[in-house]
This record gives C-alpha cells, structure tokens and sequence, in this order.
C-alpha cells in the first residue's frame, strides 16, 4: 500500500466524518419527514392508497384557486419590488463617496430585519392603523380613513409585500453592496474614461456582476414567500378574522391538518407548493447561472 | 484498495439504511394509540385505569388562573397542575390543534380545559379518525343530574350534543340593550322596546344630534348581536354534521334592511368597539348598543375604553320584532372540558363543577355572568350593589333565558365568515341587504368543508 | 456623490428623494415603536404620535409587562435563549465540517448531500412539522427542550453558505500543500480551513440564531405548555390577553397597546443587539464567498 493509497482512503474516511452529524439531522428532519409527507399525500386517513383523490380534493376547494391567487400576486408584487428595488438602491450607496453618510444609511436600511414575524407584523399593525398610524396623513391620502378599509382583501398582497420588504430588503442590500465593492475598481475606471456615465456602469458592469447574487436572492425569497404563513395568520388573528385564515395556501394546509383533522390533504397541498417553489426556483437558477463554473 | 472500499461502502450503506430503519420504527410505533389501558367505565364512554392520587393538569387561559388559584385554595390536597394558554381565542384553535396532535401521539392529553369560544363540544364529542373522542360525557353520572338542572336554562345548549352535555359553560354572553342613561334623558328620547322603535330613534338622532351612535357592525358578533335575535335563519344546526342556511327568509332582510339604513346615516357604524379608533371618535358619544353582557366591563365600565361615568349606564331588556315575543342573541361565553382520557375523572369533575359554581369563583372574581344560575343571582346582586349602574339588573337575568335556541354551535366559526365577507363589503359601500345571498354561500362552503351536510 | 454619474442637477434630486424616501420607510416605524413603549394606553390614541411619553409611562408598561402571568415573560425570554443558543451549537458543529467536506473533499453521496440541502430549503414548514413531530413523540421527546432544538439545529442554508465559501475562497493548493507538509486530515481542516473561516462560522451562527429566535410554529406545535414557550410564542399569549385583539379576554387581567409595544420590543433585544454588531461581517462573510465568481 502507498502512501497516497493511505491519505486518499483517510481523506474519504474523514469526509464521512465530516458530513456524518449533519447526514443524521438530514435524515431525521428533512428526508424521513419529506417522505412521511409524501406518503400521506397519496394515501387516505385510514392509510390505504388514494391515488390522486387528495390532490383533487384540495384543488376543488373553494378556497384553493383564490390562495393560489393570493400568494402568486404577492410574489409578483414582492419579488419584483425586491430585484428592482434592492439593487437600485445598493448602487446608488455604493456611489455615495461619503462613508459615514453611506454607512449609515445601509445601517437604517439593515435594522428592520431584527424585527422579524411576529414582532414585524404587530408593528405594522399599528401603521396600518389610520387612528394610531403615524403616517394617517398618507393613508388619508389613499382614502383610507379606517382599519377595515385598508385592509381590504384587494389591498393585501401589497401590504404583505410592504411587510417583507421592510424587513428583508435591507440585508438584501448590504449584500449587494458588499458584492459591489467586490467588483475591481480599474474595470469602473477604464469604462469612465470611455465617457460611461454612472446609469451606464451601472447597467452595462455593476448588474451583470450582481446577477448571480440576484439570482440568488430570488430563489431565497422565493422559498420564503411561497410560504407565507406568519404574516397573514397573525394579522388574521389580530383583526378578529377580516383577513380571513386561508389566505395563503400554505395557511389552508394549515387548515387542512389542524381545524379538520385532514392530514392527507394538508400534505396534498404542500406537496403541490414544493413543485410550485422548485420550478420557479429552476428559472432563476438557470437565469441566474447559479450552477455555471466559472 | 478496490475490496476496501467497497467494504466501507457497504458499511455506510449498512449504517444509513440502519438508521432509516431505527427512525422507520418509531414512525410506525406511534401509529398504534395506546388504547390497551382504556375500559368502558360507567360513565358512558371508556375510561382508562382511576387513580384517585394522580396529579390532574389543568389548561386556563390568562383570565381564568384565577379560578384555578380559587380551587387550590379550597382544595389544598388536591395534586393539581395548571397550564396557561391563549384559551383557543380568536380563531387560533389551539385547544383543538393540540388535542389532536395529542390524538396523533396517543398520550399527553389535559384532564381539564378551558375554551373561551363555545363550540367546542361541536368536534370535542365526535370520534376523530377512529380515535376516542377527547371529551368526557357529564351527563352520564360523572356530574351530579342536580347540578346540571341548576344551570340557567338553555345555557348548557352549546355543550349539548345528541342529548349528552360535554362541557359545562363558565359564563353567559346574553345580548342585552346598553344605553347612556344621562345622555337619553337629556336628548328626552324613551328606551326602545322593539327594534322598530329602535329604528325610527336611530333616524331621529340622525336628524337631531348627528354624531351619535346607537350601535355598532363592526365587530365579528354582527351577526349575533343583530340576526340571532332576529331569528334568522343563517345557523340552524340540526344535528352533529348537518346545518340548514337560509338567509333569504324575511327575518333575515328585516334586520339586514334596518341596519342598511342605520349604516347609512351614520349612527351605527362599522368599527369595532375594540380598536383605539372607536375609542377615540366615539367616547361619550354611545347613546346605546346591544351587546352582550359582558360588554359593561370590558367596553363600558373600562378605564381604556369608553370609561362611562358611574351612575349613568342603564341595562334594558333585549329588543323584540313588533308583534313578537323578544328573544335574543349569545355572544361567547367560555366553556370547561373534562378529558375522556383523564386517570383521575373525580379530581377533574370536581374542579370543573368548582370552577363553574362555587362562589369564591363565580360570584366574587369572575367579570362575567355565571352561567349557573344561583352563582348567577349572587353575582346580579354583587354588580347592583356596586352601584355603577343607572338601573337594577333584572334585564340580564330575563335575557339569560330567553337566547333563541334556533342558532346552533357548530364547528365552523360563523364570527369569522361574517368577518371575512361581510365586514369587507360593508367597508366598501355595499349594502347588507345586497350581501346576503353572499353570506349564505360562504357560510354554505366553510360548512361543507367541515364535513357539513348544508341545506 | 459621485461627480462622472447622474449629471446634472435633476438626476441628483431625483435620487436625493428616493434614498430619503426610502430611509423614512424604513426608520418611520421603528422610531414610533420605541416612542410608543413610553406612552399611556389613551396616550398611544389620542395624542401625537411622535409625541414621546414619559420614563414614568415605561416604567409601568415594563411592570405590567413583566408581572404578566407571575413573570412568564422572563421564563419565555430564557426559554427562548436556551433554544436558540443550543440548536446554534448543533448546528455549528454539525454544518460547518459538513460545508466543508461538501466543497473540498470527494465522496460518495456527495452531490445527493448537496442536491438534498437545497431540495429540503425549499420544503414548506407545514409539510414537515407534523411528520417531526410523530418521529419526536415516538422517543418520547415531545415537550422537552430538545423536542425544538434538535429540529432547528438541522439548517440547509447554514451548510449551504459554509460550501459556498470554502468553494470558493479556500484555494484547494493549500490543502493539497498541507497533506504534503504531513498533515492528517482532521489537522487539515482544524489548523488550515478552519482559521480562515471565522467570517463564515459568524454568519452561520448569525443566520441561525436570529432564525430560531424568531421560530414561530415549530415550538408552538412541540409544546404544549406555556412554561416551555419561548418569547415568539409567548407573544400571542400577549395578544390574546389584549382585548384590542382578543374581545373575549377584555376585563381582569388584560394587556394594554403599548404593552404589548414593550412586549415587541423586549422579545427582538437579543436579536437586535446581534444585528447591531453583526453588519460588518455580514458582508464580509456574504461577498467573501462572491469574490471569486
């Protein structure tokens, strides 16, 4: 046996080592759950092959196609705010010069995000509120002169995706700015002295290389907003049920499994939200070329 | 080198699909429910093995500690452990959600619980996938025929399902006619004895003093306040999975028109009486509501809310339909559970007849109005002789007992239907009247989702 | 700003604005919450809403707060220290070797690893609580601490981050030169890799601290008692008890607005001290891993 023959068999041996802990949690808490949830999504309560009848079930509820509704606008709504407006603002505190103006400004941009679910809508609560808000002014402005006008059921998707932004958006930002200053200062200069101006540099150099960055946000925020969950459970619950408790439809598996006693269908459903979340998440993996080798 | 590896291969196969196994196992150990100790006892339902020293683990919310904190003190050798939770209110459901998940895992349930919604007993006494139904039958000999006789009439309604009581109800929510006393005698109006009257007082304040208001249909409870005790025919629960929803009969339109035209002229707005915003428009400016009892704490006689001035609140009987008897509605009213599967049934009755009867509960801490009735009378007395109100209480006692029996209490929450389509149409413009066949279709849908025969 | 970009007055206005626009957004609530801890119930309502209260109004919120339910806010915030703190800890010494093995090691099963980390990030919560939650109640663990930290300690993103950046800012030359230089594999990773990764551990340690902070639904569903909530949970026994939010709860032994403003604010602290100082190496951590792409 050579020498190389020992290091490469340790080496393998280690790596087992290595990934043996995490393989364990993968296992109890990812793959056996995922499977348990797979088989109670085509079988029926008394544990007996279902075939599809779960899934046309729950795509004949009443409530299913306006959930589907409700979270696709708010993804809409979120994500493009999200990618349009994350790296607009990342470029222009990234041409700030002034350091101190600059960090300052990501540290406002950055704070919310420790007020995350519950703590982030409680707050939002009060805003939403025309007589405690302290924006009534703006709201007044809308039209909006009480609580149950502003949350209409036309109004939510926006209000949610209000919500996640201001707590998510400024990590985003960070990020991409961090992301920026990564881009080398010779290529800015060299496009200036060919007469670019900074809309220019910004679209032609500074975006293509936060694509994948871009891409990536995407996908993490599409895992999250698929499941929309928190935020309109608790603002259900805090406008005594005027958002109603089946908005999302990953509040309706909630439903499914705990108000009727529905196991089978709730898995139905969560199953059909995972192949929703990967083939979106596939467009922007490929968009995005987060798998290309570089 | 070839041979080891595979070997090593081999092992880890041999390690990974050795662990699937283990945890495969203890997937399929917990699909059996430990029914083995369960014996059908003389009760009415199967009880597991008695054991009059076991410790009995009680489930309150916040507000009800108190009672719990009472019992221990009447009872000090009694082995007892209380539990806080959020009382399963406000749609969280918990008491449910738990209960069946404590199903699933075939252990952990509580002996006693209490829910502050009332309608419970509607799932808490049915079989829920082959497992034993959560609730234990009172009615059967666990708790005293007398003691159940002395409850207010009808007040056991909710926690009665096919003859069996399963639940015994800690306070009354009667809807009752609340009026500012010193307001109506200075305006020379009369207390309305009909809704018709209530009506044309609504039109005339208008007119004359625009501004105030004579109730409100902001609130989830609209349709308890209001159509209960018109009779209407929206939740009529004929049996444990079968409901019949017209809300197309006239007593429905009635009070759905008398209420469009109160809308309209601002004298019954739609905000509820629990947001800061009602507070802050409407403070001094109640000339009456209908609410439920419990409403002259929590909104009238609250130094966070309207804070009315003692001596000026009065209480009048519920409203009638000209030409009818009066009947009225029920808003909540929380109620006690005892758990079918609890290893001390004695220790658990004896708490839930505590907490519902004994005075040093009942009369002298709790804010509501019992819901047994000589704990009731005592406590009636106790609220007159604090001298707030402007009249004797003698309206809450008659309306205990006259709540329309045509309303049922099934699974589904008719508060959150209501919520969610009506409370929004009427915020953008529309009209009750025009929301009606609406409500009947949301109501016709969530019921048939809950395994509802509707018709 | 800078002087080769938006030429001319307009384009600077115009961005002027919107950074102030968005910097209102973004401070306006915040600032309003802090006020509102100082503020009487009648007070939050009525008067202006930037308007501070007085020391002596938080003074009796913090008191009404922290003598709810005999102190249970404490016991929430410990409870919630110990979970978060612990599942952290797993998940340190679980993820990080594995990210690394992941990016700089061959073996079997591999890319499956891999492939599965990112499958399993995408899993709705729903889906999986119920079935863990069969699995814990089978050892017998519902109830017990361990019942959400073992869960929580199980972090996708976590590896998936710590991969990320060994693929792409530890050179594989410097391994290689370090087997050469004798070093057993445990050392390389130990005395080589690991040093270089303090940025990344900080931002694993950071994601998932302020993730099982904040968990929501998996504690709630786990235990079944109060004394085990920890503060998220805890925080709609508050909202319960507000009659604002909960009619049904109005009378003894209600919770006041701004309270439950307090009560906000007290259960994000820990959160907010870490992203406090947490901003510096979040970027370094985040783009580290960029740099090479």
């Amino acid at each position: 046996m050579t020498m190389v023959d020992r290091t490469a068999r340790q080496r393998g041996a280690m790596s087992y080592g290595f990934v043996s802990l995490y393989a364990v949690l993968t296992l109890a808490f990812g793959i056996l759950p995922a499977l348990y949830a797979l088989y109670l999504a085509f079988t029926d309560a008394e544990g007996g092959f279902a075939g599809l009848a779960n899934f046309s079930k729950v795509v004949g509820d009443f409530r299913f196609w306006p959930a589907v509704t409700h979270v696709a606008l708010y993804l809409l709504i979120w994500l493009g705010a999200l990618v349009v407006l994350v790296t607009v603002l990342a470029v222009i505190v990234h041409a700030i010069r002034v350091r101190w103006l600059s960090r300052t400004l990501r540290f406002v941009f950055y704070l919310p995000g420790a007020l995350a679910g519950a703590s982030s809508v409680m707050l939002w609560l009060f805003v939403l509120d025309p007589t405690a808000s302290p924006v009534s002014g703006l709201l007044g402005l809308f039209g909006f002169e009480s609580f149950v006008q502003v949350i209409v059921p036309g109004n939510l998707p926006v209000i949610f995706a209000i919500i996640a932004f201001w707590t998510g958006a400024g990590g985003w930002i960070v990020i991409m700015y961090g992301a920026l200053n990564n881009i080398s200062a010779e290529v800015i200069e060299a496009a200036r002295v060919d007469g670019a101006g900074a809309v220019q540099i910004a679209w032609r150099i500074q975006i293509p290389m936060l694509r994948k960055w871009i891409a990536y946000m995407g996908i993490m925020s599409l895992a999250a907003g698929t499941q929309l969950f928190v935020e309109p459970q608790l603002l259900s619950q805090a406008s005594n049920a005027i958002v109603p408790n089946d908005y999302s439809l990953n509040q309706l598996a909630y439903q499914y499994a705990f108000q009727q006693n529905d196991f089978n269908g709730a898995a139905a459903i969560s199953l059909l939200l995972l192949v929703i979340a990967l083939a979106l998440s596939a467009v922007f993996v490929t968009r995005g070329g987060l798998f290309e080798r570089d | 080198m070839a041979r080891f590896r595979r070997a090593s291969y081999v092992r880890s196969l041999l390690t990974i699909t050795g662990s699937v196994g283990v945890l495969a196992l203890a997937l399929a150990g917990c699909g059996g429910g430990s029914d083995d100790s369960a014996t059908t006892g003389s009760y009415g339902f199967p009880q597991a093995t008695q054991d009059d020293k076991a410790t009995i683990t009680v489930w309150v919310d916040a507000d009800r500690t108190k009672a719990a904190d009472a019992f221990k003190k009447a009872n000090p050798d009694v082995p007892i452990e209380v539990v806080t939770y959020d009382g399963s209110a406000n749609g969280s459901n918990s008491f449910r959600t738990k209960m069946q998940l404590f199903d699933r895992a075939g252990s952990g349930w509580p002996d006693v619980v209490f829910s502050s919604q009332n309608n419970d007993a509607a799932w808490a006494s049915q079989k829920s996938n082959g497992k034993q139904a959560f609730a234990a039958v009172l009615s059967d000999g666990l708790v005293a025929q007398d003691t159940l006789d002395q409850f207010t009439k009808g007040a056991l309604n909710p926690c009665t399902v096919e003859g069996k009581v399963y639940c015994l109800r800690n306070d009354l929510a009667q809807v009752v006619l609340f009026y500012n006393k010193a307001l109506l005698d200075k305006f020379g109006y009369q207390v309305p004895k009909t809704w018709q009257e209530y009506q044309a007082l609504g039109e005339k304040v208008a007119q004359e003093h625009p501004g105030y208001i004579i109730g409100t249909v902001g609130d989830a409870f609209a349709p308890e306040i209001y159509f209960w005790s018109s009779k209407c025919q929206a939740n009529d629960v004929t049996g444990p999975k079968a409901v019949t929803v017209n809300t197309g009969s006239p007593e429905c339109q009635r009070v759905a028109s008398m209420l469009d035209v109160l809308v309209k002229n601002g004298t019954t707005p739609n905000i509820s009486v629990f947001t800061p915003e009602f507070v802050k428009k409407y403070s001094g400016m109640v000339l009456m509501a209908p609410g439920p009892a419990w409403y002259s704490g929590a909104i009238f006689n609250n130094p966070e809310s309207l804070k009315v001035p003692a001596g000026q609140l009065g209480v009048a009987a519920p409203l009638a339909w000209a030409g009818e008897e009066a009947v009225t509605g029920n808003v909540g009213g929380g109620t006690w559970f005892v758990s079918s599967h609890s290893k001390n049934l004695k220790a658990a009755e004896s708490f839930v007849r505590f907490a519902t009867t004994a005075d040093e509960y009942q009369v002298e801490v709790a804010p509501g109005y019992p819901a047994y009735a000589p704990a009731g009378a005592k406590w009636v007395k106790k609220q007159e002789e604090s001298k707030y109100y402007a009249t004797d209480l003698q309206a809450v006692v008659e309306a205990g007992t006259a709540i329309w029996s045509g309303w049922g209490s099934g699974i589904f929450s008719q508060e959150a239907i209501w919520a969610k389509t009506m409370t929004p149409g009427i915020a953008s413009g529309k009209s009750l009247v025009s929301l009606l066949p609406e409500w009947q279709t949301a109501i016709k849908n969530q019921a048939q989702v809950d395994g509802y025969t509707v018709k | 700003m800078t002087s080769a970009g938006l030429r001319g007055w307009s384009g600077r206005t115009i961005v002027t604005v919107m950074v102030a626009v968005f910097v209102l957004f973004f401070a306006i609530p915040l600032v309003w919450l802090l006020l509102a801890t100082t503020k009487s119930a009648r007070g939050l309502i009525v008067g202006n809403p930037f308007a501070p209260g007085s020391l002596d109004g938080l003074s009796t919120n913090w008191s009404q707060l922290f003598a709810f339910q005999d102190g249970a806010v404490t016991t929430w915030m410990g409870n919630s220290a110990l979970y978060a703190l612990g599942a952290l800890i797993i998940t340190l010494v679980a993820g990080i070797p594995a990210g690394y093995a992941l990016a700089l090691t061959e073996f079997r099963f591999r890319r499956l690893l891999l492939v599965l980390t990112l499958v399993v990030m995408l899993i709705p919560n729903t889906a999986l609580v119920l079935p863990i939650f069969l699995e814990l109640n089978a050892v017998g663990l519902i109830g017990s601490p361990l019942s959400v930290i073992l869960p929580m300690s199980f972090f996708p993103f976590g590896v998936y981050l710590t991969y990320i950046y060994f693929s792409t800012s530890i050179p594989r030359d410097l391994l290689a030169a370090a087997r050469i230089d004798g070093c057993r594999e445990f050392e390389v990773f130990t005395k080589i890799a690991l040093p270089l990764a303090a940025p990344i551990v900080a931002l694993v340690a950071f994601f998932s601290f302020v993730q099982n902070w904040n968990n929501f639904f998996l504690p709630f569903v786990m235990l079944p008692s109060s004394d085990g909530y920890p503060v998220q949970v805890g925080l709609t026994s508050l909202l319960a008890s507000t009659p604002a939010f909960n009619p049904s709860s109005a009378g003894a032994q209600s919770v006041q607005l701004p309270t439950l403003a307090l009560a906000t604010v007290v259960s994000v602290l820990p959160v907010l001290i870490v992203f406090l100082v947490s901003q510096r190496f979040l970027v370094a951590g985040m783009t580290a891993g960029g740099t090479k792409e």
